[in-house]
């Protein structure tokens, strides 16, 4: 997907036009935004119309059946299936973000990060690699026992984290840019963007109850 | 006339009565212990003395082991106040109850002819009733000592009125309809009155957690609405505002009290650490223009060691002061320790440059840390820049490892 560089095709969704406004005119010069979208419904239309590269979707949304970003997420993904979707959120509810990571979205950003940010953030996302904010590598960490010493034995187990993916997310968690968790861990970018994929995979999919109980009796991300 | 009160001992015989007695009159005890004796064989005149003292004397020391079925009397110094504002009708009504059937057996011992027919079942009744009453007084001045000995006096007093009014009709010249029917309705009457207090108490809590239900339902939809609009006003004023300046600053306070606000389950009582943490954090963003993101994971620690908070504190507030942009705090608590991080991206120091007269680093942070049995390591921070402060402090307490 080299060519998205050069016009990544942008959808936003979110309830506040403010909010589009603002994200609109500080998105980088090559995302290029085809649409906005205010409600679950409108989202889904103009995801099926305009088949944008990537979706800044916020999580918490009025219409539809109530689902918010994540029923987005699940009933327009089919309808083009090119598309990836980052959801951004004022939220710190971690089922929220959960709820729209595990129903297909590539990543989480809170809404404020700057637009610079964001901008990564999607190229990121469109190149195929997951976008997790420190406070989800922070929750990640918790839901799946790293901090209680849980470590996986295999690379098929999907409801632990492996030592290497561990230390990528702690890091990940203070702060660190995938580039700098490349020179802390002497590994390449490429091999950190795989390990981030592998936890998002496994946060897709996996199966742990923590994943959601964690996040309900926390209330954090 | 209130003279140093009668109580009772906590080492005792049998209810502790003769005990009290005689240390409250100064005759031996043995000898108390005969005179009861010798009245009790007096058609049971001493047996009812005895309950009469057992229920009127508090146990001695201010704390009540078996809560006695009345009330400590004023003297005693603990709840001279609560007590004293209070008759003590029920140990009247009692006494007098017992007092009278004491008497009635001794006159009736005498020859004399007492309708003993009508007055017992009309002193068992009587107490009965004096302890449903009590019961409800206990209650409805919120004392509640523990369930089942609440549960034991219900039961008693319900016994004692039920036997009491059944025994006043059954011994009663030939029954008949109407005595029965009467007997039923009294019965019932009695069984209400013991039973009132607890449809109040039953009543009256039904009424809080509705309340506290319809508050949970209202502040959920204040959290909703805040949630969508001010939340949301707050993220994009920190968007657009410069970074690092006063506007940004303070909506993102502004932001940060407001999710704990809606966020937190019950506040108040002692912070734990990532609380600890998330304050300190907020009040060096309102004095410098850093961005302090504070990242907890791992088990709550309620009580965290101020040392070590202490130390983080003054990494942060290092971080903050020289160089500000964006603070990255992850604390880490696991069964074995606890960990915390402090990263910036400011121009980094090294530790051999500092002057040995600089107390910062050194005293305030790692001075700390050995002392408490931890460790604090600084290093580059992320990316070779800035500087990451790393604070470990193992726990090997109770907990083991």
């Amino acid at each position: 997907m080299t060519d998205a560089d050069h016009n990544l095709t942008t959808l936003i969704v979110d309830d506040h036009s403010i909010f589009r406004s603002g994200l609109r005119a500080d998105l980088a010069p090559d995302i290029h935004v085809v649409g906005e979208a205010a409600s679950v419904d409108e989202a889904i239309v103009l995801v099926g119309q305009l088949t944008p590269r990537v979706v800044l979707l916020d999580v918490h949304l009025p219409g539809g059946s109530g689902g918010g970003g994540a029923e987005v997420v699940m009933r327009a993904a089919p309808t083009s299936p090119s598309t990836v979707f980052l959801a951004l959120s004022v939220s710190d509810a971690a089922d929220d973000v959960v709820r729209v990571i595990r129903a297909g979205a590539r990543g989480y950003i809170t809404k404020s990060s700057s637009g610079a940010e964001v901008s990564d953030a999607a190229r990121r996302v469109s190149e195929g690699d997951a976008v997790f904010s420190p406070r989800l590598a922070g929750f990640v960490l918790d839901a799946f026992g790293a901090i209680s010493g849980e470590t996986a034995q295999a690379d098929h187990e999907l409801d632990r984290l492996s030592k290497r993916e561990q230390e990528v997310m702690r890091l990940i968690a203070r702060g660190y840019a995938y580039k700098e968790v490349a020179a802390d861990l002497f590994i390449s970018i490429k091999t950190v963007e795989t390990h981030v994929s592998s936890v998002l995979r496994k946060l897709q999919l996996s199966s742990r109850h923590e994943l959601t109980a964690w996040a309900l009796e926390r209330k954090l991300l | 006339m209130q003279t140093a009160a009668i109580v009772r001992p906590r080492l005792r015989v049998i209810g502790g009565v003769c005990a009290g007695f005689a240390e409250h009159t100064g005759i031996a005890v043995g000898v108390v212990r005969v005179a009861a004796a010798i009245l009790a064989l007096c058609g049971g005149a001493g047996l009812l003395l005895y309950v009469w003292l057992w229920a009127a004397t508090p146990v001695s020391e201010g704390r009540t082991a078996v809560k006695s079925v009345l009330t400590q009397p004023s003297t005693a110094d603990e709840s001279a106040d609560a007590a004293g504002s209070r008759a003590p009708i029920t140990e009247i009504l009692l006494g007098i109850a017992l007092l009278l059937a004491g008497g009635a057996m001794i006159a009736s011992r005498m020859g004399v002819s007492i309708p003993l027919a009508f007055i017992i079942p009309a002193v068992v009744a009587l107490a009965g009733a004096g302890l449903a009453w009590r019961q409800f007084d206990e209650l409805r001045r919120g004392r509640d000592s523990g369930r089942s000995a609440l549960v034991v006096r219900a039961l008693g007093a319900l016994v004692l009125v039920v036997l009491g009014i059944l025994l006043f009709f059954v011994t009663g010249s030939e029954p008949n309809i109407w005595t029965v029917f009467f007997a039923a309705s009294a019965v019932l009457l009695g069984v209400a009155v013991v039973v009132a207090p607890w449809v109040i108490r039953l009543a009256r809590d039904l009424a809080e957690e509705r309340a506290a239900r319809t508050r949970d339902v209202e502040r959920a939809e204040v959290a909703a609405h805040l949630h969508d609009s001010v939340l949301q006003t707050l993220a994009l004023i920190q968007q657009k505002a410069e970074p690092g300046s006063d506007a940004s600053r303070l909506a993102r306070a502004q932001e940060r009290e407001l999710r704990e606000w809606l966020f937190a389950e019950n506040v108040g009582g002692a912070l734990d650490l990532s609380a600890e943490l998330r304050r300190a954090a907020s009040a060096l963003e309102n004095d410098f223009s850093a961005r302090i993101d504070v990242i907890t994971t791992g088990s709550a620690v309620p009580e965290a060691p101020e040392g070590l908070l202490a130390a983080a504190r003054e990494a942060m507030l290092n971080a903050a002061q020289h160089a500000g942009g964006t603070v990255t705090v992850y604390s880490e608590s696991s069964p074995t320790g606890i960990e915390i991080s402090i990263s910036d991206r400011g121009s980094g120091f090294d530790l051999d440059d500092i002057p040995d007269g600089h107390f910062g680093v050194r005293e305030s942070i790692m001075g700390r840390m050995s002392r408490m049995g931890g460790t604090a390591t600084i290093r580059r921070g992320p990316g070779g820049t800035g500087t990451d402060v790393l604070l470990r402090m193992p726990l090997t307490g109770t907990e083991g490892a």
